[in-house]
């Protein structure tokens, strides 16, 4: 029962992947709803009809994806 | 128990199942709708607490070089969060976050196991204040150690400040305060409740829905409560699965986001 002794395999170290995809998902959605939500105050205190929030939600996904890559795609 | 069985046998079931089945009645005072000082979740934190920490103090009480199987158990937990949780995510300043990563992996994991316990079949986690507050005790904890390691302004600075271009940063920053600070807490806090509470519900429907069929008034309907209580059997299995699948995510998002907080800037 000394089983626990033996010695882990080196190979499978490097797990923060399992924290890496829910931190991808965090940008993505929250680059859409911050700078989505910001368009949208923007639209009211404007009157733009939707114009700001839209350009808000695109401005906010690339942000989220740019962030993906920024943090989690280059080798660091 | 059995007594309830015919009850719902005979006469009205509460069906289809609702929030209001979460809130039970109290214990003290008993039987109290708007007062609850101690309820059935109450108890079960404290027995899954008092199991856990007399469990350890058993099977560790008389440590032996080469372990009984008892203690084997027990250092197989206590090893696989250390090594394959904290070492592995955090590298070797994980062995300090050890101890508290395997107490909240344990804790997490016993009042899960209620879920599929016969007839308590309830877990406390199913109850939004007991994720909240673990997940605020990660939250502060991985902001605490983020501070005292890189420093107040250079550990904000790192996590809100992405390596990009500067006229990027005012399009960046606010993403990086909600991922960091407000999606962190409120998505470790929901994804453990939501899971045992809709874990809850599903065993509601398929148990309660099994005895509306058996009292249905059409014959062909009877015979179908049998395979809705087969398919809350199949449920509870899955459900094994999914308690020790949330007690692990949620140790090792919280060793993800102390790793995050510690890492050196590049």
């Amino acid at each position: 029962m000394t089983g626990d002794q033996t010695p882990q395999p080196a190979g499978d170290s490097g797990t923060p992947e399992a924290g890496e995809g829910w931190t991808a998902l965090a940008y993505l959605i929250g680059g859409l709803a911050v700078w989505g939500f910001i368009g949208w105050l923007v639209d009211q205190w404007l009157e733009t009809d939707g114009l700001a929030t839209g350009i808000g939600f695109l401005l906010g996904g690339a942000g989220g994806v740019y962030l993906v890559i920024r943090r989690l795609g280059t080798p660091r | 128990m059995i007594g309830q069985s015919v009850v719902l046998a005979e006469g009205e079931v509460p069906f289809p199942p609702s929030v209001e089945d979460f809130f039970l009645p109290s214990i003290y005072p008993w039987g109290e709708h708007n007062s609850y000082w101690i309820t059935k979740f109450t108890v079960l934190v404290w027995l899954g607490v008092a199991a856990t920490i007399i469990f350890f103090l058993v099977t560790y009480r008389n440590p032996k070089l080469v372990p009984t199987k008892k203690q084997w158990i027990a250092e197989s937990i206590y090893g696989f969060v250390r090594n394959n949780i904290a070492v592995d995510m955090i590298g070797h300043r994980g062995v300090a976050f050890a101890p508290y990563l395997t107490t909240l992996f344990v804790f997490i994991f016993v009042n899960n196991l209620w879920q599929i316990i016969p007839f308590v079949q309830i877990s406390p986690m199913a109850h939004i204040a007991f994720p909240a507050i673990l997940a605020i005790i990660s939250y502060v904890m991985f902001i605490y150690v983020g501070i005292r390691h890189h420093g107040f302004g250079k550990f904000f600075k790192h996590s809100l400040m992405p390596p990009a271009p500067l006229f990027m940063q005012p399009l960046l920053i606010p993403i990086e305060l909600f991922s960091t600070f407000i999606a962190r807490p409120v998505s470790l806090a929901l994804r453990l409740f939501a899971n045992l509470f809709a874990g809850h519900i599903i065993l509601l429907v398929f148990t309660l829905g099994g005895f509306v069929l058996i009292n249905a008034d059409s014959l062909f309907l009877k015979p179908i409560s049998v395979l809705s209580w087969a398919v809350s059997i199949a449920i509870t299995f899955l459900e094994a699965l999914v308690i020790v699948l949330q007690a692990y995510i949620f140790t090792v998002l919280t060793a993800s986001y102390v790793q995050g907080a510690l890492a050196d800037e590049h």
